[in-house]
């Protein structure tokens, strides 16, 4: 071959891998869009720092502190705290997090080693790994301020266990990459996902109610759990400093090399994953994609919505129908009944206290729910053509005008709300008691003030700043960071503005006062909200091409 | 002589410095079964995009069945298909979802659109998948949807932008015969692809685009004609299309000379 010299270097490949993504950074820089993305983005990694660099005080401080006063087995605690946010943090988090589709460099001349080396050095570029690297480094040091003696073990057993963390990370993500890669495996996953978070949720309820129901079968748990947490690795990691501390030398060296041990595992089960990418499997959906049997379809009538046109008759029933496939949005929208299960068995429902604040004013658990209900309805609105993908060009194609559209995609997140708010009223009777006439219909109208005024944002987010989703996976979400921002700004006013009259009104003994309060707020959103409609299809017309080219981008 | 079906006057869009098409004047008469030409990067998809109201012209103007795209679109739209560059599917609707859907949508009633809904996917040979999402379908499948959704609600001008890319010789097959029925039932064409052999097979008339600019228009042997009063055609040989494209766009370098690399 003229001009090639050799093997390309794995240098030259991560310094080309480096540039492209350079160069697609100041690309993105080039509309006001990507430039207020970045702005954001700079705001979150501020944020990052912050916690990054204050964990490692916090963490060094603490570590300093065990190892001084002969708590060097406390340790374990601080090492368990750090592995589980390196893992589930990037889970929890995922819409934070970059993760770059490492595909496109298989048709390259690049070795196995260096495409391994390529995705875990751009894979591990993520907030969880940079973080849970300046923690451990924190806790080194705070050692190293403790005992110097002990930071020359310290050193290279928190080193593997970084590693460790690093490479179950990496292992966990491509595994999870293999689910997600088909719909099926991908909803599966989604809704073993929702279960595990909704499982979180009962974790502090639980601890509470074993905590203060004194059961002798905590005890018995302990003792059963502990040696299991002690060939966990944060475990065998922290007993390899114990044992060194104690001068058990060869105690300390086998649960170092038992730590190094699950990091060959993490690594062997990456590296398997990895080969199999490597040398050619095929994830897509058409790879599983087999010969169903012929069955004929009776092909039904669409609805029809009393007074509404056609086009937003047929665009409500396609939202539903998109909400229905949608497993993550699903099962969002049944959080505000599960927060008002959590709230009824939570924290500080103990004999000492008077319980916890709803159970205390149990007539607010409707407001509360409702609240929560809006909350989660927002991830709906603010970016709602997002899902649509390239199908946004066909409402440019059709004749329908884009008010009638935006209707039927306000009446279907509207028609939810409805539904959500008739679940959080049966939940917050059944499980407090139901709110008082006046204190439902304030609620009421408060939630017709917060929908509205949700659905102005939303309308004109959706318009100015799409980003393409996909609301059948987890993790394929994410709205632009700029939608994120101000989303948040105004759930804080319409939440905050509605709190404060609902607990203002109610320590005034005058509740009464927040009805014609909220049907004022209710009445001026919804004349805003039809101003807004009625100027969206020039606004839909002006943003077409950045919109067309924000869905349609592949 | 009738009045075009579409029509452009001076049709210019620049993307700032850039200019993507530059005074463009088509006359598509109806009835014609038109094909849009032009190399990679010539205007063609900016052209098709400001005919089907996707991209605003920078100026001139745009007159589709006597009216004028800029003041009255719904009008224009209503009697238009198209078939967009990215196919504007709703992946997670099934087939007839989608249709039906798209039905609505071009003011259809449940009743018409449904029963078209089931013609177009029995013709178009989808129904083997009812429950399957569109996301899940192959992209000759999607290909064949995209077309059978822009034909249901009847228009009077089918805008095609590349519809035989990617599609197998069966589904190609399928897709001609239909756009061939629509020609004789008196609907104008437009369609934009790079397989010449399909465009001479199928099109009465042509234009071609280069570097934002229209270089030539009129029915096959006016350009057969034009180029050859240029430079005549070996002695009882007529021109193909792509030998024509070529001389007009002129798309014959030495490879070998400038790659002198390339073993």
């Amino acid at each position: 071959m003229a001009g090639v010299n050799g093997d390309p270097s794995i240098r030259g490949q991560f310094a080309a891998i480096a540039l492209v993504r350079w160069q697609l950074f100041l690309n993105s820089m080039r509309s006001i869009r990507g430039r207020l993305e970045i702005v954001s983005r700079i705001f979150m990694g501020v944020g990052f720092t912050v916690f990054g660099f204050g964990g490692a005080c916090v963490l060094g401080a603490a570590a300093w502190y065990l190892v001084s006063h002969d708590q060097i087995e406390a340790l374990a605690i601080l090492l368990w705290a750090i592995f589980i946010f390196w893992q589930l943090f990037p889970v929890m988090a995922h819409a934070l997090a970059e993760n770059i589709d490492s595909s496109y460099l298989l048709r390259f001349p690049l070795s196995y080693r260096a495409f391994f080396l390529i995705r875990m050095a751009y894979g591990s570029l993520e907030p969880a790994t940079l973080i849970g690297l300046l923690w451990v480094f924190g806790m080194t040091i705070g050692i190293a301020f403790a005992s110097f003696g002990l930071f020359l073990w310290a050193a290279p057993v928190l080193l593997i266990f970084a590693a460790f963390n690093i490479l179950f990370a990496r292992m966990i993500f491509t595994w999870i990459e293999r689910w997600l890669a088909r719909r099926k495996t991908r909803e599966i996953l989604g809704l073993l996902f929702f279960v595990f978070i909704i499982g979180m949720q009962f974790i502090g309820p639980a601890v509470n109610y074993l905590t203060h129901n004194r059961n002798p079968q905590i005890g018995q748990f302990a003792t059963l759990a502990l040696p299991v947490e002690r060939v966990l690795p944060p475990g065998l990691a922290a007993g390899s400093l114990v044992s060194a501390a104690a001068g058990q030398w060869p105690l300390a060296a086998g649960r170092l090399a038992l730590l190094a041990g699950y990091s060959a595992i993490a690594f062997w089960l990456l590296n398997l994953r990895l080969r199999a990418y490597y040398f050619g499997e095929d994830l897509s959906e058409s790879a599983a994609r087999v010969a169903k049997p012929a069955v004929k379809e009776k092909v039904r009538a669409g609805w029809t919505v009393p007074l509404a046109s056609p086009a937003t008759s047929a665009v409500l029933q396609k939202e539903i129908r998109y909400i229905l496939r949608s497993g993550p949005m699903l099962y969002t929208l049944v959080m505000p009944v599960v927060i008002l299960v959590i709230f009824r068995f939570s924290v500080g429902q103990t004999r000492h206290n008077g319980g916890s604040f709803l159970s205390r004013s149990g007539e607010l658990a409707f407001p509360v729910g409702a609240a929560y209900a809006v909350l989660i309805l927002a991830n709906l609105l603010y970016n709602s053509f997002g899902a649509d993908n390239g199908g946004i060009q066909l409402f440019y194609l059709s004749p329908a005008r884009f008010r009638e559209i935006m209707l039927g995609k306000n009446l279907a997140h509207a028609l939810l709300l409805a539904i959500e708010m008739v679940l959080v009223f049966v939940a917050a009777s059944f499980l407090y008691q139901p709110p008082t006439p006046v204190l439902f219909f304030a609620t009421i109208l408060a939630v017709v003030f917060g929908l509205f005024t949700n659905l102005i944002a939303g309308n004109l987010l959706s318009i100015f700043t799409p980003k393409k989703i996909d609301i059948g996976a987890f993790g394929r979400q994410r709205a632009s960071t700029v939608t994120a921002f101000a989303s948040l700004g105004v759930q804080a006013v319409t939440i905050g503005l509605a709190t404060v009259t609902v607990l203002v009104a109610r320590s005034m003994h005058m509740l009464w006062i927040a009805i014609p309060i909220f049907a004022a707020l209710a009445a001026i959103a919804a004349a805003a909200y039809v101003l807004v409609l009625s100027r969206i299809d020039g606004m839909a017309i002006g943003q077409r091409e950045s919109l067309i080219d924000a869905l349609c981008r592949s | 002589m009738s009045e075009p079906a579409i029509a452009t006057d001076g049709l210019t869009r620049r993307f700032g410095d850039l200019i993507a098409v530059e005074n463009v004047n088509l006359q598509v008469a109806p009835g014609q079964f038109f094909g849009f030409l032009g190399p990679n990067g010539a205007g063609k998809s900016t052209t098709i995009k400001m005919l089907t109201g996707l991209l605003a012209p920078t100026s001139g103007h745009i007159r589709i069945l006597e009216t004028d795209m800029a003041s009255n679109p719904v009008d224009v739209k209503r009697q238009i298909g198209v078939v967009p560059e990215g196919m504007a599917l709703f992946g997670r609707l099934t087939g007839s979802e989608y249709l039906n859907f798209v039905g609505r949508m071009y003011g259809l009633d449940p009743a018409t659109s449904a029963k078209r809904t089931g013609e177009l996917l029995e013709f178009m040979q989808l129904v083997d998948q009812p429950k399957t999402l569109i996301t899940d379908y192959s992209h000759g499948m999607q290909k064949k949807l995209a077309l059978a959704a822009a034909v249901i609600h009847g228009p009077r001008i089918l805008f095609l932008d590349e519809p035989f890319e990617g599609v197998d010789a069966v589904a190609s097959n399928t897709l001609k015969a239909m756009l061939q029925n629509m020609i004789s039932r008196g609907a104008t064409i437009f369609l934009t692809s790079h397989v010449l052999e399909i465009v001479e097979r199928l099109c009465s008339h042509v234009a071609i685009i280069h570097k934002g600019h229209l270089v030539a228009q009129g029915s096959l042997e006016e350009l057969r004609a034009g180029v050859e009063s240029q430079a005549p055609a070996m002695q009882g040989q007529k021109l193909t299309l792509e030998e024509i494209f070529l001389r007009i766009v002129g798309g014959t370098r030495s490879v070998e000379r400038e790659l002198s690399w390339l073993e």
